[in-house]
């Protein structure tokens, strides 16, 4: 092996494996239980484990240089930013009145 | 004493004698252009078409502007009018500023800057040109259809049922994307791994510093625009309706997406030009930044901030309020940055040696228009005067004091300042310096009447407009005559200086960045063996070293030359 | 050839740490193509929520999870395959490598079957078919569109990672890269496991997430 090329263990591939599947599993099962609106946070929470062992183990992010997982945190944080302010722009919005506020009208009209 | 070796290849001749062998004379083959891997030549290939698709924008506003002239039709029918400014900003943006400075300049200087052979991937790079150029064919491609309507931001639902050429629009600027992203890719990886033995990071020239922010913006933005184009294009053809609300859709959500890119994406067209002016002000002040770490970390921070920033292009467009003032504030934040960058360069020329040559006059420009323009951008950003201002001529003048009076000011001056590194020659001052005023000229008289058109009522992307603006239009109008017949002009001496400017030395303006350290024009390999770069870039309490071998008089500092008359 | 230095890197190490940096730069941007997509999606889904949650209810939830399985699979050998070469286990490394681009293929087959279900149902993208018209909501048309759209790119990429396996197992059968230059089939695992990642996000927002109530 080269002097230059960090290795995982096949022992750390499989028990990362198992981990994913055991992982999938579980949100499968959680589909069935009705968990009302914990559904979003948790089927998501399990998907952010989930890849973060693909990412950390398969891809060996643990063991790249900072550079790089600051590449990729560069970009998530962005994703992070469109997604919040995109979904607080949708949640925030308010249609105003049609009538004018109360006193006004004998301002502009009175 | 530096060890810098360039080698002097000896080249046989035409009339008996002997030339130094250059990474332009090397070999003379289409092939040999055609399928290079050396920076510097793609640098060229990229300097080329891109002069070519700045011909082609300004006509665009040179037609629009003389439509212009009078409240009715003057010789453009409506529908033209639409497609000719929709045209000339998908141009101007995507086929000329984006690229301009980075991959023609960038791409020249940055390994010399760093003491590398080449950058990182050199195959790639050459790759990325072909791409930039299918994705011009394509909009050649849709120009030729008859051009898109719909205005350089496609918003929806229009651009879902325009009659125009929509689809191969928006094609073509996917695939430019790539070109975009692969150049980003190849100068943040050459920054990192390619920087000779002993170049910290804060031993770089700064130039490297802002085509490295640029780069992180393009790798990280260019791609939400190609999602955003994509959807566009499945909308037109395929009637899918992401943002038709009777299917769900809600087109609002596209500006968001739009803009996530295209807000970013100004700061990719400004800070390479910012990333010139540094170079420039240090060499032609001989003297050093008054702050590099300034320069350095303002860049980084225009790069972060500016994708916070996007909503201010939304005021108007039926944003929750509780956004709007979220974008507001964090729009004043990117401002420091630039104020920053303004200051420091102004400070740099203070108790330096300042010499006045076209790139400086160059900075003086860029100077007063990026100042007016980035003021305008602070009271743009406050929403309770953006919207009255909002599509208005005063945001067209703000844009272009900066896209123009900025980032095309700084194209300028790098185009200049590089021209005797890239060709061997020496273009004349006395033109360039007319030039450079003339254009400042012309393009005064062309956009700062806008800010009067602007805050007096005249919309944007009109085609008619009431007779009571038409005075304020005709200055606008001769301005831009003025500011076209100055460009050709500067093409004109260039081109002059090209084939027949006296011979340029290695260092013809006594600066110390690092690529003057080699001869003008460049070996193919920049350097022989591993440079050593004793100085600091901006060194100038020690005179320049010289570079390498003193047998053939061409490479040593030249005595006589420009630098001291 | 062999896999060699690049006349201008300084050795095999400069250049692999290049390479390296180079894909997972790329993959950042990748990551940001896809987020306009995820942005929309959770945004409509804020919007339109029992909508979307009727649409969930007709999705194929077992093809869908086999899929899951599939796509875990191909990472696990892709991986195994890459520590194998390491080793120098040239041969039982191309094995792993074909089993992937295998398995790559069986999830494509199976996306093409969802597909075909769907049109056999009346559903297709933009709000188009029979379907719609007992479950007309404009969440459930966004819903598929969306579906069409996302696992389109997906398995566009997919087929991308396909690819470049493909090219990499052909350098292993050749023996241009090895135990002496593992590092090619490192990168290009690397970007399979993306495709990978972005399924695991993909399967839970458009099999598994049930609607929330009108607003």
């Amino acid at each position: 092996m080269t002097s230059f090329e960090h290795d995982v263990s096949a022992r750390s591939l499989f028990f990362t494996w198992l981990a994913l599947m055991l992982l999938a599993g579980l949100s499968l099962a959680l589909r069935f239980a009705h968990i009302g609106a914990f559904s979003f946070p948790v089927a998501l929470g399990i998907a952010f484990v989930k890849a973060l062992l693909v990412a950390l183990v398969f891809m060996e992010l643990a063991f790249e240089k900072p550079t790089v997982r600051f590449a990729l945190l560069a970009g998530v944080t962005l994703l992070s930013v469109m997604l919040s302010l995109m979904v607080a722009d949708v949640l925030t919005r308010t249609i105003p009145p049609l009538e004018d506020p109360p006193g006004t009208a004998q301002r502009y009209h009175g | 004493m530096t060890t810098i070796d360039v080698g002097v290849i000896p080249i046989p001749h035409g009339r008996g004698g002997v030339r130094r062998e250059t990474y332009l004379n090397i070999a003379h083959t289409v092939k040999s252009w055609a399928l290079t891997t050396d920076h510097k030549r793609i640098g060229i290939l990229y300097l080329v078409t891109t002069i070519m698709t700045l011909g082609l924008g300004g006509a665009f506003a040179l037609i629009l502007r003389t439509e212009h002239l009078t409240p009715q039709m003057t010789f453009l029918d409506a529908y033209t009018y639409n497609r000719m400014f929709t045209m000339h900003g998908i141009v101007m943006v995507w086929l000329f500023m984006i690229p301009s400075i980075p991959t023609a300049f960038g791409n020249f200087v940055l390994p010399i800057m760093l003491g590398a052979k080449d950058v990182a991937f050199p195959r790639l790079n050459l790759l990325s040109y072909y791409i930039y150029l299918a994705g011009v064919v394509w909009v050649l491609v849709a120009l030729w259809m008859g051009g898109c309507d719909t205005g350089w931001t496609f918003y929806t639902p229009y651009s879902a049922h325009s009659p125009s050429a929509v689809v191969p629009t928006v094609l073509g600027i996917f695939i430019l994307g790539w070109s975009t992203i692969i150049t980003g890719v190849n100068f943040i990886v050459t920054t990192h791994t390619m920087r000779v033995k002993g170049m910290g990071w804060f031993r770089m020239p700064l130039f490297v510093w802002n085509l490295y922010a640029v780069s992180i913006i393009q790798v990280l933005a260019t791609p939400v625009l190609a999602i955003s184009l994509a959807i566009v294009g499945l909308d037109h053809w395929f009637d899918w309706g992401l943002f038709d609300p009777a299917r769900g859709g809600d087109p609002v959500l596209y500006q968001h997406l739009f803009w996530f890119y295209s807000h970013p994406a100004v700061y990719i067209m400004i800070l390479p030009a910012m990333g010139v002016i540094a170079e420039v002000v240090c060499t032609f002040s001989h003297k050093n930044p008054s702050s590099y770490k300034a320069i350095a970390y303002s860049a980084l921070g225009i790069a972060f901030v500016g994708f916070l920033t996007w909503g201010h292009h939304m005021f108007v467009a039926g944003m929750s309020q509780f956004d709007a003032a979220a974008f507001g504030v964090l729009s004043m934040l990117v401002a420091i940055f630039s104020a920053i960058k303004v200051f420091t360069w102004v400070l740099t020329m203070r108790k330096g040696s300042v010499v006045l040559r076209t790139p400086l006059v160059y900075f003086f420009a860029f100077l007063f228009l990026f100042v007016f323009g980035g003021m305008t951008g602070v009271a743009v950003a406050t929403e309770s005067l953006d919207i009255h201002w909002h599509d208005t001529y005063f945001i067209v003048a703000h844009f272009h004091f900066i896209m123009v009076g900025g980032t095309l000011t700084g194209w300028l001056a790098g185009l200049h300042y590089w021209f005797p590194k890239m060709t061997g020659r020496m273009y004349n001052e006395r033109w360039g310096i007319t030039g450079a005023t003339l254009v400042f000229a012309g393009f005064f008289l062309t956009f700062f009447p806008q800010f009067l058109l602007g805050n007096a009522g005249m919309p944007r992307r009109y085609y008619y407009y009431n007779p009571v603006y038409q005075p304020l239009h005709v200055v606008s109008t001769v301005g831009s005559w003025l500011l076209g017949a100055a460009m050709l002009m500067t093409l004109g001496y260039l081109l002059v200086a090209l084939f027949a400017g006296p011979r340029a030395s290695a260092n013809p303006w006594d600066s110390r960045s690092y690529e003057w350290y080699t001869p003008s024009p460049p070996p193919k390999h920049n350097f022989t063996k591993e440079p050593v770069f004793a100085l600091d870039p901006y060194d100038y309490t020690v005179p320049f070293p010289g570079v390498g071998d003193e047998a053939d008089g061409s490479l040593a500092r030249d005595p006589g030359g420009a630098a001291n008359g | 050839m062999a896999e060699q230095v690049v006349e201008h890197f300084e050795d095999m190490e400069k250049q692999a740490h290049a390479a390296r940096l180079g894909m997972w730069i790329f993959l950042a941007s990748e990551v940001l193509f896809f987020s306009g997509l995820f942005a929309l999606y959770t945004t409509y889904r804020t919007e339109h929520p029992h909508g979307f949650g009727v649409a969930v209810e007709h999705n194929t939830l077992a093809w869908g999870s086999i899929n899951t399985g599939v796509l875990l699979v191909s990472s696990y050998t892709v991986a195994l395959g890459v520590h194998e070469l390491r080793r120098g286990r040239q041969r039982t490394s191309a094995l792993l490598v074909g089993v992937t681009i295998f398995l790559g293929a069986c999830f494509l087959g199976i996306k093409t079957g969802e597909y075909l279900k769907h049109f056999g149902e009346g559903i297709y993208p933009g709000g188009v078919g029979d379907f719609y018209r007992e479950h007309g909501e404009p969440g459930t048309k966004m819903f598929f569109t969306l579906y069409y759209c996302m696992t389109g790119l997906h398995a566009v990429h997919v087929f991308a990672g396909m690819c470049v396996l493909g090219f990499l197992l052909w350098k292993i059968v050749r023996r241009e890269i090895g135990e002496w230059a593992p590092h090619p089939l490192a990168i290009g695992a690397v970007y399979w496991h993306l495709v990978d990642v972005i399924w695991i996000f993909l399967w839970p927002l458009f099999y598994l997430i049930p609607g929330g109530s009108v607003r």
